[in-house]
């Protein structure tokens, strides 16, 4: 083919002077026109599509607690680099890094004498003013025996719900810092950085902690500052104080209670901290602002305890029952009903049939609490619940909360859990998405491991059911997800779950399936019982349950186990065999591991050290999925 | 409609496609002397200071835009920034109206439009001037503007006189000329617009589509830079004198480019099944025989081989691989890319990838280097902007293919009683790619060490590792990517000399199922050597599979069952595995024997996307149209030299 020789010579030209488009309209084209034809499948899906990992519950150097503890040098922008997956120095000098990264994160620094650490560290003149304040300045500088000083009269303030260094200046300046940074590292689509804080309300050493997240930027949440337990630690007037903020900007913001298990029986309480009869309107109220419980954490787990239910043969998980938060008050039987998640679910219903709303009507989730500001959940990867437990070969036998009234109520760091995360089904990856899933129930918690599990309740569903190609699909068109309400059955029908798990990819092989279901009977007393309903392996469920153990691959020495027992993916279709249609009920659904080595194993192992006997060294870890509720 | 809800696939597991087999564990020593001083070097954290990728990127090298001349010919409407909108995972409108959306984004795409032509097509839709002033030109303007059949037709017409040599000079957008360079400045813009470190990777390319006399000689041309680099020169194109239809010739122009830019760039051969006969050559190429400078400059510029595409499947063939049950796979092999001449037997050798990989090590032992030492990817090559691979949403090789009631019967190509039929074309494939994370940089990087495999549309996650200390606790060990990599070396790489007293490689192998894919069946390593008489020899070993099945006297495995219902277009996961990993070691090794090793993975059968297409559109299908498939990944080879 022959060319014309201007063309070669023009090609040289433009080929050594570098040009820019010479004309962009060339690069149109009539666009197609949109018809009415629907062959691919994954058009206009509405439903979430993806379960979205976080930890809605981490303390930086801003916390008092944290800052005066050895977290001296991460703060939250730190904090969310670790959380997208980032590798980062350690407070002990160690390098640390996630398996993965998460895909949300809220810094929940205390509201109380936030940023306390760096005001003192900086010899802020606001706190100079103050002669507690430049007291508090001198003991810092003496370093870590000053500083622990420190610690406990700002614990001895918590304690008193009053604050005796005026701090409103500092406030101020910091939580425009943690605005702002929250808003620099939120990367919608990518990574959520919510703006939030904890109310840490401890009337006599009873946890009534709340973490305060926001569904909206600095631009709303930088309008008002962190209400706190100084200004009242009455979670009504929280409540308040978040209508009001509402109200204000037109933001959004809800509550998550949380360590339950040191509440002393009073985060789920049957009457209010003032001591009166619950009603309609603060069940209202609490529901509205408070749709989650953070019911699996470094404190303990906060599911069910093995007195409140003894025939649940998993329930003594991760039990801390010693005594309150400040390790003052210990824990007595009648304190148990309102200290745990299963059994505020039961008082919940049995308050919705007295005054008419369920005050206790909450989703699950898990977080860590940690104070080093690494969201670190996974057991062979723990870097501890404050930095003097980040990894060493004592942070075993040191103290975690001492108590001033008992030795035996005083908890140890093998005592810590290496927990949680939360687990959001979410359309994508944005503070309004994620919010408003965690508004709708539709979560779990699990306690470390990424275990994906999806659950629909419906009327209509059956064994094939779980099977289908279009799972997601058709259990959202014909059934409620997690968190949500199935209502008025009618005579004949009984309400059947449609469940599928997964293993995480990086973790441990599943053991089984459970539904837990709880109910009000006719005189008005709650029930719970426990349905297994899928077992790996060559099981069979006899009486509702697995008829075997699953077994056990753990070798502690090693800290390691094998996938060679287990299911990486287990399904169930169950109908509930025990419905009675005129009784309220609620079902949430338990994925077991199989064992595997706790984080005191990998410590053994990998610093040589050789822990007491009564040391847990391996466990089945857990997801908790929200739960759907029955009402005539 | 009220049949999407029943094509909707499950997205319980989404979540399961991030990092399998990535953990870093703790420490690998059991001695306890060890401990201290391991800890003092190796980090508690088991994720901090790891340097190895975890986890596979997926995407498409392979995309062509309304740019092709023959894509706009076909009807394409959608332009490049279109096609990175859709591999992101967006909603967009198909060229013929459709909405259509990904199950899942796309982590990487190459937007590889003909370099031939380029820019031809918009000229010719909107009327310009200079193609209305021509007589063919006005006649195809005409047609194209009436569209359906008219339009194809003109397509046929305009591709035709292309790979026939026939196409008007007058009409011919070339390098230089201002349309070729605003549509190369265009191209590169919506890369770099696209281009997303960190989450989306968006690579500048094209396609150098070279045919002699039909036959197919393709490359696709990736760039491992920038705009800044790439637009210093245009892309390479294949009509004389400013191109060539000869592979030594874009060679040189990339090193040119290199020299000229400083940047990197490699190119990526496809359709080694419509070459007949010439994509693999042993001994001469383009009429000269192959000597050093051929074998050596091939394997510089050549890391990967597109194993498998929308227009069939390039592994193997059942000629060449008589006893390989599974060869016979998306088998293309009537003739050339137009069918302008008829395949025969004695060209298959040259045209499929196991068969190459033997010619390879043969030809390393004449000339010292082995020209065919490619790791291998899969991608679409469609046509329509859109990357789609899935048989459940597979919107066809080009405009004229997308979702229609009659699409099936539509030959692809037709020369005389030959033909393509219209329900041959695959739903095919990706490429996944084991890089450290989502950049141009690092993908690049892990396509030139070829720590990549192919798929033919579903997300498998594979790791194969090579080495000589692997044992069978190994594929029981949570952490089997720390110990692949301590122990071996990963797919594209090369084994170690033995160490004295290991008599046989050993490779351990494992693979995930695409979380909303069927279940596994087997996983299979695939040996190639040349014995000491130079003869070439393969063979299939299978490894590891689903159930309790036991081969029989001969060694064969009973078939995984089949679950699909064809009328329904679904399957159950009733069968099979969600996960196989073992540790294998081959049993019939000589060290004296140059050799080389890949995995397949191959799922249970599932529906094809004729199956699909029969439920939605309700049409009865004629019996020869196969409606299942069983999808499968090819992994890159690791190489044995003595």
């Amino acid at each position: 083919m022959g060319i014309k020789l201007s063309h070669i010579i023009f090609s040289i030209l433009v080929i050594a002077v570098i040009t820019a488009p010479l004309n962009a309209a060339e690069f149109t084209l009539s666009k197609p026109k949109k018809v009415e034809i629907e062959y691919s499948p994954f058009i206009n899906q509405n439903f979430p599509r993806q379960v979205y990992w976080g930890d809605t519950h981490l303390h930086t150097t801003y916390s008092p607690d944290a800052g005066m503890i050895g977290n001296f040098n991460l703060g939250p922008a730190d904090a969310y680099r670790f959380a997208r997956g980032e590798q980062i120095q350690a407070n002990n000098g160690m390098q640390v890094k996630l398996v993965r990264p998460l895909d949300f994160l809220v810094v929940s620094d205390h509201g109380e004498y936030q940023g306390l650490m760096p005001s003192l560290r900086g010899g802020d003149p606001e706190i100079l003013k103050n002669e507690v304040g430049r007291r508090w300045y001198n003991l810092f500088k003496e370093g870590s025996e000053g500083q622990y000083k420190v610690f406990l009269e700002f614990a001895e303030d918590l304690n008193n719900n009053k604050g005796r260094v005026p701090f409103d200046k500092v406030a101020r300046t910091t939580w425009d810092l943690m605005t702002e940074t929250a808003d620099k590292y939120n990367d919608p689509g990518n990574f959520t950085a919510f703006i939030g804080y904890e109310w840490t309300s401890t009337p006599k050493g009873n946890n009534l902690h709340r973490v305060v997240v926001f569904k909206d930027g600095a631009e709303k949440a930088g309008r008002v500052v962190p209400f706190t337990s100084f200004d009242s630690p009455d979670p009504e007037v929280l409540w308040k104080y978040m209508a009001d903020y509402e109200a204000r900007t037109g933001g959004r913001v809800i509550a998550f209670p949380h360590n339950a298990n040191v509440s002393g029986g009073l985060m789920f309480d049957t009457k209010t901290l003032k001591g009166k009869k619950l009603t309609r309107k603060y069940a209202r109220i609490r529901t509205r602002f408070e749709p989650l419980h953070e019911m699996t954490q470094m404190k303990g787990d906060s599911e069910t305890h093995p007195k409140l239910s003894p025939n649940d043969e998993f329930a003594d998980y991760e039990t801390w029952d010693k005594a309150n938060l400040t390790s003052t008050i210990a824990t007595t039987d009648e304190m148990l009903p309102g200290s745990y998640a299963r059994s505020a679910l039961k008082r919940g219903m049995a308050l919705e049939a007295k005054i008419g709303v369920n005050p206790f009507k909450q989703g699950f989730i898990g977080s860590t609490d940690s104070h080093t500001s690494l969201a670190t959940a996974g057991e062979n990867n723990y870097f501890g619940k404050a930095s003097i437990l980040e990894p060493g070969p004592e942070r075993w036998k040191h103290v975690l909360i001492k108590s001033q009234t008992d030795d035996k109520l005083t908890t140890y760091g093998s005592e810590t859990t290496a927990a949680g995360l939360a687990a959001v089904w979410a359309t994508e990856n944005t503070r309004e998405s994620l919010f408003e899933a965690m508004q709708r129930r539709e979560v779990y918690a699990t306690t470390g491991p990424r275990m994906t599990v999806r659950v629909f309740a419906g009327w209509d569903f059956n064994e094939q059911d779980v099977q289908r190609a279009d799972f997601a699909a058709h259990g959202y068109a014909n059934g409620v997800p997690m968190g949500g309400d199935l209502k008025k059955a009618k005579t004949g029908q009984a309400p059947s779950l449609l469940i599928r798990t997964l293993r995480d990819p990086d973790g441990a092989n599943l053991d089984r399936i459970q539904v837990i279901k709880g109910w009000l009977d006719k005189n008005g007393r709650t029930h719970e019982r426990i349905y297994d309903v899928a077992c790996a392996g060559n099981r069979t469920i006899k009486n509702r349950r697995c008829d075997k153990p699953v077994g056990n691959t753990v070798n502690v020495a090693q800290a390691s186990y094998t996938n060679t027992i287990g299911a990486p993916l287990l399904f169930a279709h169950w109908k509930d065999p025990d419905f009675e249609r005129k009784q309220q009920a609620f079902y949430y659904v338990r994925v077991l591991e199989i064992p595997t080595p706790r984080w005191p194993a990998y410590d053994a192992k990998i610093f040589g050290v050789k822990m007491p006997k009564d040391t847990v060294m391996q466990h089945q870890e857990r997801a908790y999925t929200s739960a759907i509720w029955y009402t005539p | 409609m009220v049949i999407k809800q029943s094509l909707f696939v499950s997205v319980l597991v989404l979540g399961f496609t991030t990092t399998v087999f990535s953990e870093g564990g703790g420490l690998v020593t059991d001695d306890p002397e060890s401990l201290s001083a391991a800890a003092r070097t190796q980090p508690y954290s088991p994720y901090a200071e790891r340097n190895f990728p975890d986890r596979p990127l997926w995407g498409d090298t392979h995309l062509h835009t309304a740019v092709s001349f023959d894509a706009g010919s076909f009807g394409a409407r959608l332009l490049p920034p279109d096609a990175y909108r859709f591999a992101k995972g967006e909603e967009v409108i198909s060229s013929t109206g459709q909405p259509v959306r990904l199950s899942r984004p796309l982590d990487f795409l190459v937007v590889a439009d003909h370099s031939d032509n380029m820019g031809f097509f918009p000229k010719l839709q909107e009327g310009a001037p200079y193609v209305m002033a021509n007589k063919k030109g006005r006649r195809w303007n005409g047609m194209i503007n009436k569209g359906g059949q008219e339009a194809v037709q003109a397509a046929a017409e305009i591709i035709g006189d292309f790979s026939q040599g026939k196409f008007p000079e007058e009409l011919m957008s070339l390098p230089g000329m201002g349309v070729y360079r605003s549509t190369w400045d265009e191209t590169i813009n919506a890369a770099e617009e696209a281009n997303d470190p960190g989450t989306f990777t968006a690579f500048i390319g094209y396609e150098w589509t070279a045919m002699v006399k039909g036959n197919n000689l393709h490359r696709v041309v990736v760039y491992r830079d920038g705009g800044d680099r790439a637009r210093l020169m245009e892309p390479y194109t294949t009509v004389k004198p400013l191109g060539s239809p000869d592979p030594q010739d874009l060679w040189k122009w990339m090193a040119e480019y290199e020299k000229k830019t400083a940047g990197q760039i490699l190119a990526i051969a496809h359709n080694g099944n419509l070459s007949n006969g010439i994509m693999f050559p042993e001994i001469k190429a383009f009429g000269k025989k192959i000597g050093k400078k051929y074998v050596q400059t091939r394997a510089r510029w050549e890391p990967l081989y597109e194993v498998t595409q929308i227009k069939g499947d390039g592994e193997a063939h059942p000629f060449l691989s008589p006893n390989d049950e599974f060869a016979d796979y998306g088998t293309w092999d009537q003739g050339n890319l137009d069918l302008s001449a008829e395949k025969k037997n004695e060209m298959l050798r040259f045209e499929y990838a196991r068969s190459a990989l033997k010619t390879g090590l043969q030809l390393e032992n004449k000339l010292g280097t082995n020209p065919y030492q490619f790791g291998l990817i899969g991608s679409t090559d469609s046509h329509t902007a859109l990357a789609t691979a899935e048989e459940d949403n597979y919107f066809g090789k080009h405009a004229g293919t997308e979702p229609n009631k009659d699409r099936y019967k539509h030959p692809m190509a037709k020369m005389g009683d030959k033909e393509y039929k219209g329900y041959s074309p695959l739903a095919s494939g990706w490429a996944a790619v084991w890089a450290e994370e989502n950049t141009r940089a690092s993908i690049f990087d892990a396509m030139q060490r070829k720590e990549t495999y192919a798929t033919t549309g579903s997300r498998m996650i594979v790791r194969f590792f090579g080495g000589w200390e692997f044992d069978g606790k190994d594929a029981n060990n949570r952490t089997p990517a720390k110990v692949g990599y301590a122990k071996g070396v990963p797919m594209g790489g090369n084994l170690s000399a033995s160490p004295k007293g290991k008599t046989a490689p050993t490779f351990l192998v494992g693979a995930l199922k695409d979380p909303i894919g069927g279940n596994l069946d087997r996983i299979q390593i695939i040996k190639g050597w040349v014995d000491a008489k130079g003869k070439m020899h393969e063979k299939v070993y299978d490894v590891v599979w689903s159930g309790d099945r036991k081969p029989d006297a001969k060694g064969k495995l009973p078939p995984v069952g089949n679950t699909v219902d064809i009328a329904d277009a679904t399957w159950t996961n009733t069968i099979g595995a969600t996960e196989l990993i073992t540790v294998w070691k081959d049993p019939d090794f000589n060290a004296k024997e140059n050799a080389f090793y890949y995995a397949r993975v191959i799922e249970i059968p599932t529906p094809r996307w004729t199956a699909y297409d029969a439920k939605y559109y309700k049409v009865d299908m004629p019996k020869e149209v196969p409606m299942t498939t069983t999808e499968r990944a090819y992994t890159s080879p690791i190489w044995y030299t003595p």
